[in-house]
Protein backbone atom coordinates (compact mmCIF):
# COMPACT_ATOMS: atom_id res chain seq x y z
CA UNK A 1 0.00 0.00 0.00
CA UNK A 2 1.63 3.50 -0.81
CA UNK A 3 1.79 5.92 1.42
CA UNK A 4 -0.89 7.91 0.25
CA UNK A 5 -0.42 10.91 2.98
CA UNK A 6 2.96 11.72 1.97
CA UNK A 7 3.38 10.80 -1.71
CA UNK A 8 0.15 13.51 -1.72
CA UNK A 9 2.00 16.00 0.29
CA UNK A 10 5.03 16.01 -1.68
CA UNK A 11 3.25 16.02 -4.88
CA UNK A 12 1.60 19.18 -3.42
CA UNK A 13 4.84 20.67 -2.01
CA UNK A 14 6.49 20.63 -5.69
CA UNK A 15 3.49 22.82 -7.19
CA UNK A 16 2.39 25.39 -4.58
CA UNK A 17 4.45 27.96 -5.74
CA UNK A 18 2.34 30.03 -2.97
CA UNK A 19 3.73 28.30 0.52
CA UNK A 20 6.42 28.88 2.46
CA UNK A 21 6.11 25.85 5.02
CA UNK A 22 5.67 22.28 3.82
CA UNK A 23 1.82 21.17 3.50
CA UNK A 24 -0.31 19.26 6.04
CA UNK A 25 -3.72 18.03 5.52
CA UNK A 26 -4.56 20.89 7.61
CA UNK A 27 -3.22 23.22 4.59
CA UNK A 28 -5.97 25.01 3.03
CA UNK A 29 -6.52 24.51 -0.82
CA UNK A 30 -7.25 28.32 -1.41
CA UNK A 31 -3.58 29.02 0.20
CA UNK A 32 -1.68 26.43 -2.10
CA UNK A 33 -0.82 29.66 -5.04
CA UNK A 34 -1.37 26.79 -7.51
CA UNK A 35 -2.88 28.07 -11.40
CA UNK A 36 -4.29 26.32 -14.26
CA UNK A 37 -1.17 24.20 -15.25
CA UNK A 38 0.01 23.55 -11.81
CA UNK A 39 -4.10 21.65 -11.29
CA UNK A 40 -3.49 19.35 -14.41
CA UNK A 41 0.10 18.19 -13.60
CA UNK A 42 -0.82 17.24 -9.61
CA UNK A 43 -3.11 15.81 -11.24
CA UNK A 44 -1.18 13.88 -13.93
CA UNK A 45 1.63 13.43 -11.19
CA UNK A 46 -0.98 11.64 -8.52
CA UNK A 47 -2.16 9.34 -11.45
CA UNK A 48 1.40 8.23 -12.17
CA UNK A 49 2.21 7.95 -8.53
CA UNK A 50 -0.76 6.55 -7.12
CA UNK A 51 -2.06 4.39 -9.80
CA UNK A 52 -5.64 5.99 -9.74
CA UNK A 53 -7.77 7.78 -12.18
CA UNK A 54 -8.97 11.03 -11.41
CA UNK A 55 -12.48 11.47 -12.66
CA UNK A 56 -11.94 14.64 -12.75
CA UNK A 57 -13.33 17.21 -15.84
CA UNK A 58 -12.10 20.34 -16.47
CA UNK A 59 -15.83 21.82 -17.48
CA UNK A 60 -17.13 20.65 -13.67
CA UNK A 61 -16.36 22.57 -10.02
CA UNK A 62 -13.50 20.35 -9.68
CA UNK A 63 -13.07 20.96 -5.72
CA UNK A 64 -16.65 20.44 -4.82
CA UNK A 65 -16.67 20.66 -0.85
CA UNK A 66 -13.57 19.95 -0.40
CA UNK A 67 -11.51 22.60 1.79
CA UNK A 68 -8.07 21.55 2.50
CA UNK A 69 -5.23 19.09 1.54
CA UNK A 70 -6.75 16.88 3.71
CA UNK A 71 -9.64 16.39 2.12
CA UNK A 72 -8.15 15.78 -1.26
CA UNK A 73 -6.39 13.30 -0.01
CA UNK A 74 -9.27 11.30 1.77
CA UNK A 75 -10.79 11.88 -2.01
CA UNK A 76 -7.37 10.16 -3.86
CA UNK A 77 -7.49 7.59 -1.01
CA UNK A 78 -11.52 6.80 -1.64
CA UNK A 79 -11.08 6.31 -5.35
CA UNK A 80 -7.70 4.04 -4.56
CA UNK A 81 -10.28 1.60 -2.24
CA UNK A 82 -12.41 1.67 -5.29
CA UNK A 83 -10.44 0.27 -8.10
CA UNK B 1 -3.11 59.49 -44.23
CA UNK B 2 -1.84 56.28 -42.76
CA UNK B 3 0.33 55.60 -39.60
CA UNK B 4 3.83 55.01 -39.82
CA UNK B 5 5.40 52.18 -38.62
CA UNK B 6 8.95 52.06 -37.16
CA UNK B 7 11.24 49.64 -35.27
CA UNK B 8 12.21 50.57 -31.49
CA UNK B 9 13.97 47.40 -30.63
CA UNK B 10 14.75 43.72 -31.70
CA UNK B 11 16.24 40.80 -30.29
CA UNK B 12 17.52 37.66 -31.79
CA UNK B 13 18.16 33.65 -30.17
CA UNK B 14 20.16 31.22 -33.05
CA UNK B 15 23.25 29.46 -33.60
CA UNK B 16 24.88 32.54 -34.57
CA UNK B 17 24.13 34.71 -31.26
CA UNK B 18 21.79 34.90 -28.67
CA UNK B 19 21.64 38.44 -28.58
CA UNK B 20 22.26 41.32 -30.98
CA UNK B 21 25.86 42.03 -30.74
CA UNK B 22 27.10 38.81 -30.52
CA UNK B 23 24.60 37.83 -33.89
CA UNK B 24 25.52 41.30 -35.40
CA UNK B 25 29.55 40.08 -34.42
CA UNK B 26 28.75 36.56 -36.81
CA UNK B 27 27.26 38.59 -39.24
CA UNK B 28 30.07 41.22 -39.38
CA UNK B 29 32.56 38.02 -39.83
CA UNK B 30 30.97 36.06 -42.54
CA UNK B 31 31.09 33.14 -39.48
CA UNK B 32 29.13 30.19 -40.08
CA UNK B 33 27.30 28.62 -37.09
CA UNK B 34 26.39 25.28 -38.70
CA UNK B 35 28.08 22.06 -37.69
CA UNK B 36 27.37 18.48 -37.80
CA UNK B 37 25.15 17.05 -34.91
CA UNK B 38 23.72 14.05 -33.96
CA UNK B 39 19.64 13.98 -33.34
CA UNK B 40 18.30 11.63 -30.92
CA UNK B 41 15.13 10.37 -28.64
CA UNK B 42 16.29 7.80 -26.85
CA UNK B 43 18.36 4.57 -27.40
CA UNK B 44 17.93 3.51 -30.97
CA UNK B 45 16.92 6.42 -32.07
CA UNK B 46 19.70 8.34 -33.46
CA UNK B 47 20.28 10.48 -36.72
CA UNK B 48 23.23 12.82 -37.67
CA UNK B 49 22.69 15.94 -40.01
CA UNK B 50 24.16 19.42 -40.06
CA UNK B 51 22.40 21.62 -38.09
CA UNK B 52 22.10 25.44 -36.70
CA UNK B 53 21.47 24.67 -33.12
CA UNK B 54 21.28 27.42 -30.38
CA UNK B 55 23.46 26.56 -27.79
CA UNK B 56 24.78 28.05 -24.13
CA UNK B 57 21.34 29.70 -23.37
CA UNK B 58 20.29 27.14 -20.35
CA UNK B 59 21.06 29.63 -18.32
CA UNK B 60 19.21 32.45 -19.47
CA UNK B 61 16.14 29.49 -20.22
CA UNK B 62 16.52 28.69 -16.67
CA UNK B 63 15.82 32.32 -15.31
CA UNK B 64 12.70 32.96 -17.53
CA UNK B 65 10.33 31.72 -14.30
CA UNK B 66 7.72 29.33 -14.03
CA UNK B 67 5.50 29.68 -16.99
CA UNK B 68 8.46 29.60 -19.34
CA UNK B 69 9.97 26.37 -17.90
CA UNK B 70 6.43 24.63 -18.69
CA UNK B 71 6.78 25.81 -22.27
CA UNK B 72 7.86 24.17 -25.55
CA UNK B 73 11.66 25.44 -26.20
CA UNK B 74 10.28 27.68 -29.31
CA UNK B 75 7.94 29.39 -26.71
CA UNK B 76 11.34 30.21 -24.54
CA UNK B 77 13.45 31.44 -27.62
CA UNK B 78 10.69 33.77 -28.38
CA UNK B 79 10.67 35.12 -24.71
CA UNK B 80 14.60 35.41 -24.85
CA UNK B 81 14.36 37.51 -28.27
CA UNK B 82 11.20 39.43 -26.91
CA UNK B 83 12.97 40.51 -23.42
CA UNK B 84 15.79 42.01 -25.36
CA UNK B 85 13.16 43.98 -27.97
CA UNK B 86 11.30 45.32 -24.86
CA UNK B 87 14.83 46.34 -23.13
CA UNK B 88 16.46 47.83 -26.45
CA UNK B 89 13.13 49.52 -27.11
CA UNK B 90 13.43 51.66 -23.88
CA UNK B 91 10.45 49.61 -22.41
CA UNK B 92 9.98 47.90 -18.96
CA UNK B 93 9.49 44.53 -18.88
CA UNK B 94 8.03 45.18 -15.22
CA UNK B 95 5.07 47.29 -16.07
CA UNK B 96 2.50 45.83 -18.45
CA UNK B 97 2.45 46.88 -21.98
CA UNK B 98 -1.25 46.98 -22.22
CA UNK B 99 -4.48 46.97 -24.30
CA UNK B 100 -3.07 49.35 -27.29
CA UNK B 101 0.06 46.58 -28.11
CA UNK B 102 -0.08 43.62 -30.32
CA UNK B 103 2.11 40.79 -30.11
CA UNK B 104 2.13 38.44 -33.71
CA UNK B 105 4.29 35.69 -33.71
CA UNK B 106 4.99 33.63 -36.48
CA UNK B 107 5.93 29.99 -36.53
CA UNK B 108 5.92 27.03 -38.95
CA UNK B 109 5.31 24.23 -36.52
CA UNK B 110 5.03 24.91 -33.06
CA UNK B 111 6.33 22.41 -29.92
CA UNK B 112 7.91 20.25 -32.23
CA UNK B 113 9.85 18.54 -29.33
CA UNK B 114 6.47 18.64 -26.80
CA UNK B 115 4.52 16.83 -29.11
CA UNK B 116 7.74 14.19 -30.15
CA UNK B 117 8.30 13.26 -26.68
CA UNK B 118 4.89 12.65 -26.27
CA UNK B 119 4.65 10.22 -29.22
CA UNK B 120 8.26 8.64 -27.71
CA UNK B 121 6.81 7.75 -24.91
CA UNK B 122 3.27 6.16 -26.20
CA UNK B 123 5.22 4.42 -28.72
CA UNK B 124 7.97 3.38 -26.60
CA UNK B 125 7.57 3.50 -23.43
CA UNK B 126 4.25 2.86 -22.90
CA UNK B 127 4.04 6.02 -20.88
CA UNK B 128 1.07 8.95 -21.16
CA UNK B 129 1.80 12.29 -22.59
CA UNK B 130 2.74 15.29 -20.52
CA UNK B 131 -0.55 17.08 -19.51
CA UNK B 132 1.02 20.32 -20.70
CA UNK B 133 1.55 18.55 -24.08
CA UNK B 134 -1.26 20.45 -25.82
CA UNK B 135 -0.65 23.90 -24.32
CA UNK B 136 3.19 23.47 -25.51
CA UNK B 137 2.68 22.58 -28.95
CA UNK B 138 -0.19 24.77 -30.52
CA UNK B 139 1.28 27.67 -32.50
CA UNK B 140 0.05 30.07 -30.67
CA UNK B 141 1.63 29.37 -27.50
CA UNK B 142 4.67 31.37 -28.05
CA UNK B 143 2.16 34.86 -28.40
CA UNK B 144 0.31 33.38 -25.59
CA UNK B 145 3.31 33.23 -23.10
CA UNK B 146 4.61 36.60 -24.49
CA UNK B 147 1.19 38.47 -24.12
CA UNK B 148 0.94 36.79 -20.77
CA UNK B 149 4.58 37.99 -19.96
CA UNK B 150 4.41 41.48 -20.91
CA UNK B 151 0.95 42.33 -19.85
CA UNK B 152 -0.07 42.99 -23.62
CA UNK B 153 -3.40 42.85 -24.34
CA UNK B 154 -4.13 44.17 -27.56
CA UNK B 155 -4.49 41.64 -30.84
CA UNK B 156 -2.87 38.55 -30.17
CA UNK B 157 -2.36 35.56 -32.47
CA UNK B 158 0.34 33.02 -34.39
CA UNK B 159 0.77 33.50 -38.43
CA UNK B 160 1.40 30.33 -40.01
CA UNK B 161 2.81 29.79 -43.18
CA UNK B 162 6.19 27.67 -43.00
CA UNK B 163 9.19 29.56 -43.69
CA UNK B 164 7.48 32.82 -44.41
CA UNK B 165 5.61 33.10 -40.59
CA UNK B 166 8.29 35.44 -39.49
CA UNK B 167 7.80 38.33 -42.31
CA UNK B 168 3.79 37.58 -42.45
CA UNK B 169 4.26 38.02 -38.81
CA UNK B 170 5.93 41.37 -38.72
CA UNK B 171 4.01 42.47 -41.95
CA UNK B 172 0.83 42.13 -40.76
CA UNK B 173 1.53 43.58 -37.17
CA UNK B 174 2.59 46.80 -38.60
CA UNK B 175 -0.36 46.81 -40.65
CA UNK B 176 -2.95 46.57 -37.54
CA UNK B 177 -0.53 49.46 -36.11
CA UNK B 178 -1.22 51.30 -39.20
CA UNK B 179 -5.11 50.87 -39.39
CA UNK B 180 -5.32 51.84 -35.68
CA UNK B 181 -6.03 48.00 -33.87
CA UNK B 182 -2.70 48.69 -32.02
CA UNK B 183 -0.08 51.32 -31.44
CA UNK B 184 2.54 49.05 -30.61
CA UNK B 185 3.07 45.20 -31.11
CA UNK B 186 5.91 42.79 -30.48
CA UNK B 187 6.16 41.08 -33.69
CA UNK B 188 8.18 38.30 -35.30
CA UNK B 189 8.67 34.41 -34.82
CA UNK B 190 10.34 31.17 -33.17
CA UNK B 191 10.80 27.74 -33.92
CA UNK B 192 12.67 24.67 -32.87
CA UNK B 193 12.48 21.65 -34.53
CA UNK B 194 15.89 20.27 -34.30
CA UNK B 195 14.82 16.83 -33.44
CA UNK B 196 15.40 13.62 -34.34
CA UNK B 197 11.75 13.10 -35.70
CA UNK B 198 11.65 16.22 -37.88
CA UNK B 199 15.27 15.48 -38.87
CA UNK B 200 14.09 12.53 -40.48
CA UNK B 201 11.11 14.14 -42.01
CA UNK B 202 13.28 16.66 -43.63
CA UNK B 203 15.83 13.87 -44.36
CA UNK B 204 12.67 11.80 -46.31
CA UNK B 205 12.10 15.21 -48.81
CA UNK B 206 15.32 14.70 -49.84
CA UNK B 207 15.53 18.98 -49.62
CA UNK B 208 18.57 18.72 -46.66
CA UNK B 209 22.11 19.25 -47.28
CA UNK B 210 24.26 16.52 -45.99
CA UNK B 211 27.08 18.88 -45.13
CA UNK B 212 26.83 22.75 -45.54
CA UNK B 213 24.50 25.56 -46.34
CA UNK B 214 26.27 27.07 -49.69
CA UNK B 215 23.79 29.10 -51.38
CA UNK B 216 24.03 30.24 -54.94
CA UNK B 217 27.30 28.28 -55.13
CA UNK B 218 27.28 25.86 -57.42
CA UNK B 219 28.22 22.89 -55.09
CA UNK B 220 24.62 23.98 -53.18
CA UNK B 221 22.80 20.64 -52.15
CA UNK B 222 19.70 21.63 -50.17
CA UNK B 223 19.17 23.89 -46.67
CA UNK B 224 20.33 23.07 -43.21
CA UNK B 225 17.62 23.33 -40.31
CA UNK B 226 18.32 26.05 -37.40
CA UNK B 227 16.39 27.21 -34.51
CA UNK B 228 15.95 30.18 -32.61
CA UNK B 229 13.51 33.15 -32.73
CA UNK B 230 13.42 37.17 -33.56
CA UNK B 231 11.75 39.76 -32.29
CA UNK B 232 10.50 43.20 -33.06
CA UNK B 233 9.29 46.06 -31.65
CA UNK B 234 7.29 47.89 -33.91
CA UNK B 235 5.43 51.39 -32.95
CA UNK B 236 3.15 54.04 -34.30
CA UNK B 237 6.35 56.43 -35.66
CA UNK B 238 4.72 59.55 -34.34
CA UNK B 239 4.33 57.66 -30.77
CA UNK B 240 8.05 56.64 -30.74
CA UNK B 241 9.19 60.06 -31.56
CA UNK B 242 7.41 61.78 -29.02
CA UNK B 243 8.83 59.16 -26.22
CA UNK B 244 12.30 59.66 -27.78
CA UNK B 245 12.55 56.12 -28.68
CA UNK B 246 15.11 54.74 -30.39
CA UNK B 247 14.31 53.84 -33.96
CA UNK B 248 15.94 51.14 -36.34
CA UNK B 249 14.28 52.03 -39.45
CA UNK B 250 10.66 52.28 -40.85
CA UNK B 251 8.55 49.42 -42.10
CA UNK B 252 8.23 50.84 -45.19
CA UNK B 253 6.91 48.42 -47.16
CA UNK B 254 4.95 45.08 -46.93
CA UNK B 255 4.53 42.41 -50.25
CA UNK B 256 2.65 39.35 -49.43
CA UNK B 257 1.43 37.17 -52.21
CA UNK B 258 1.16 33.31 -53.49
CA UNK B 259 2.35 31.36 -56.11
CA UNK B 260 -0.94 29.53 -56.33
CA UNK B 261 0.86 27.03 -58.35
CA UNK B 262 2.87 24.10 -56.03
CA UNK B 263 3.62 23.00 -52.71
CA UNK B 264 7.23 22.61 -53.07
CA UNK B 265 9.07 24.63 -56.47
CA UNK B 266 9.01 28.17 -55.99
CA UNK B 267 7.58 30.32 -58.76
CA UNK B 268 9.66 33.83 -60.28
CA UNK B 269 6.04 35.22 -60.91
CA UNK B 270 5.29 35.00 -57.27
CA UNK B 271 8.43 36.00 -55.38
CA UNK B 272 9.14 39.34 -58.34
CA UNK B 273 5.31 39.91 -57.26
CA UNK B 274 5.63 40.28 -53.52
CA UNK B 275 9.33 41.91 -54.15
CA UNK B 276 7.54 44.52 -55.97
CA UNK B 277 4.35 45.08 -53.73
CA UNK B 278 6.98 45.64 -50.71
CA UNK B 279 8.95 48.03 -53.07
CA UNK B 280 5.58 50.13 -54.26
CA UNK B 281 5.01 52.05 -51.20
CA UNK B 282 9.35 52.51 -50.43
CA UNK B 283 10.72 55.55 -50.65
CA UNK B 284 13.18 55.37 -54.47
CA UNK B 285 16.67 54.27 -53.56
CA UNK B 286 19.93 54.06 -55.39
CA UNK B 287 20.51 50.99 -56.02
CA UNK B 288 23.69 51.21 -54.53
CA UNK B 289 22.40 52.16 -51.02
CA UNK B 290 19.82 48.63 -51.36
CA UNK B 291 20.93 45.23 -49.09
CA UNK B 292 18.66 42.35 -50.24
CA UNK B 293 18.74 39.79 -47.75
CA UNK B 294 17.58 37.09 -49.58
CA UNK B 295 15.44 34.03 -49.03
CA UNK B 296 18.25 31.92 -50.59
CA UNK B 297 17.98 28.28 -49.08
CA UNK B 298 20.88 26.76 -50.88
CA UNK B 299 18.25 24.20 -52.30
CA UNK B 300 18.41 23.76 -56.63
CA UNK B 301 15.18 25.29 -56.80
CA UNK B 302 14.66 28.39 -54.59
CA UNK B 303 18.22 30.45 -55.49
CA UNK B 304 17.69 30.93 -59.42
CA UNK B 305 14.19 31.79 -59.04
CA UNK B 306 15.12 33.79 -56.21
CA UNK B 307 17.62 35.43 -58.68
CA UNK B 308 15.71 35.81 -61.64
CA UNK B 309 12.74 37.60 -59.75
CA UNK B 310 15.43 40.09 -57.90
CA UNK B 311 16.26 40.58 -62.12
CA UNK B 312 13.03 41.53 -63.01
CA UNK B 313 12.36 43.41 -60.53
CA UNK B 314 15.33 45.33 -60.83
CA UNK B 315 16.49 45.81 -64.26
CA UNK B 316 19.95 46.97 -64.87
CA UNK B 317 19.75 48.12 -61.24
CA UNK B 318 19.75 44.63 -59.82
CA UNK B 319 23.84 44.12 -60.64
CA UNK B 320 24.57 47.43 -57.95
CA UNK B 321 22.40 45.46 -55.15
CA UNK B 322 23.97 43.85 -52.63
CA UNK B 323 22.19 40.77 -51.96
CA UNK B 324 23.20 37.89 -49.60
CA UNK B 325 21.74 34.60 -47.78
CA UNK B 326 22.47 34.88 -43.88
CA UNK B 327 21.37 31.36 -43.83
CA UNK B 328 24.58 30.47 -44.82
CA UNK B 329 25.67 31.19 -40.96
CA UNK B 330 22.75 30.68 -38.59
CA UNK B 331 20.75 28.13 -40.91
CA UNK B 332 17.05 28.12 -42.45
CA UNK B 333 14.89 29.10 -39.06
CA UNK B 334 11.66 27.99 -40.72
CA UNK B 335 8.88 29.88 -39.48
CA UNK B 336 11.55 32.04 -37.37
CA UNK B 337 14.02 32.70 -41.27
CA UNK B 338 11.75 36.16 -41.62
CA UNK B 339 12.05 37.40 -38.44
CA UNK B 340 15.73 36.51 -37.52
CA UNK B 341 16.34 37.78 -40.84
CA UNK B 342 14.49 40.91 -40.27
CA UNK B 343 17.31 41.51 -37.62
CA UNK B 344 19.83 40.65 -39.67
CA UNK B 345 18.97 42.98 -42.34
CA UNK B 346 18.27 45.89 -39.44
CA UNK B 347 21.72 45.50 -38.14
CA UNK B 348 23.54 46.02 -41.39
CA UNK B 349 21.77 48.81 -42.07
CA UNK B 350 22.56 50.07 -38.43
CA UNK B 351 25.82 49.36 -38.22
CA UNK B 352 26.82 50.23 -42.35
CA UNK B 353 27.77 46.34 -43.82
CA UNK B 354 26.49 43.91 -45.93
CA UNK B 355 26.60 40.58 -44.46
CA UNK B 356 27.87 37.97 -46.36
CA UNK B 357 26.70 34.74 -48.21
CA UNK B 358 29.39 32.39 -46.53
CA UNK B 359 30.79 29.17 -47.46
CA UNK B 360 30.41 30.53 -50.98
CA UNK B 361 32.44 28.54 -53.54
CA UNK B 362 31.80 28.32 -57.20
CA UNK B 363 29.62 31.16 -59.03
CA UNK B 364 26.44 29.97 -61.19
CA UNK B 365 25.55 31.62 -63.80
CA UNK B 366 22.31 30.97 -63.06
CA UNK B 367 22.51 32.88 -59.64
CA UNK B 368 24.66 36.07 -61.16
CA UNK B 369 23.78 38.50 -58.83
CA UNK B 370 26.15 39.96 -56.62
CA UNK B 371 25.88 37.40 -53.32
CA UNK B 372 28.60 39.49 -51.55
CA UNK B 373 30.53 35.95 -51.03
CA UNK B 374 32.25 34.90 -47.80
CA UNK B 375 33.08 38.60 -46.47
CA UNK B 376 31.30 41.40 -45.01
CA UNK B 377 31.37 44.55 -47.40
CA UNK B 378 31.28 48.13 -45.67
CA UNK B 379 27.93 49.71 -47.35
CA UNK B 380 25.82 52.36 -46.21
CA UNK B 381 21.97 51.16 -46.32
CA UNK B 382 19.66 52.86 -47.01
CA UNK B 383 16.85 50.30 -47.88
CA UNK B 384 16.58 46.63 -46.81
CA UNK B 385 14.64 44.11 -48.40
CA UNK B 386 14.00 40.98 -46.62
CA UNK B 387 12.83 38.13 -48.70
CA UNK B 388 10.82 35.27 -47.64
CA UNK B 389 9.60 32.67 -50.17
CA UNK B 390 7.73 29.56 -48.37
CA UNK B 391 6.50 25.86 -48.90
CA UNK B 392 2.72 25.99 -50.40
CA UNK B 393 3.97 29.31 -52.56
CA UNK B 394 3.52 31.76 -49.92
CA UNK B 395 5.52 35.09 -50.14
CA UNK B 396 6.46 37.60 -47.91
CA UNK B 397 8.59 40.63 -48.76
CA UNK B 398 9.47 43.41 -45.73
CA UNK B 399 11.05 46.72 -46.86
CA UNK B 400 12.79 48.82 -43.77
CA UNK B 401 13.80 51.68 -44.74
CA UNK B 402 16.27 54.35 -42.95
CA UNK B 403 14.45 57.07 -40.87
Amino acid sequence: MADVDGTFLDIIKNHAVGLTDAPTRDTLVADLGIDSFAIVEIIYDVEEQLGVEIPFNANENPLGDMKTVGDLIDAVSGLMKKA
Amino acid sequence: MARRVVVTGLGVVCASGADAASFNAALSDGRTAIAEHVFTAGEGLETTAPGAKVEGVDEAVGALGRDLARADLFSQYAALAADQAVDDAGLSADEPLGDRTAVILGAGIGGHSAMEDAYVGILRKDRRPHPLTILKTIPNAAASQLSIRYGARGPAFAVSSACASGAHAIGLCANLIRSGAADRGLAGASEAVLTYGSILAWKAMHILSPDMCRPFSKERNGLVIGDGAGVLMLEAYEAAKARGAPIYAELAGFGMNADGADMINPAVDGAAGALALALEPAPSTSPDAVYVNAHGTGTLMNDPTETKAIRRVFGADADRLAVSSTKSMHGHLLGAAGAVEAVASLLAMKNGFAPPTANYQTPDPDCDLDVTPNEARPRRIDLALSNSFAFGGMNAVLAFSRV
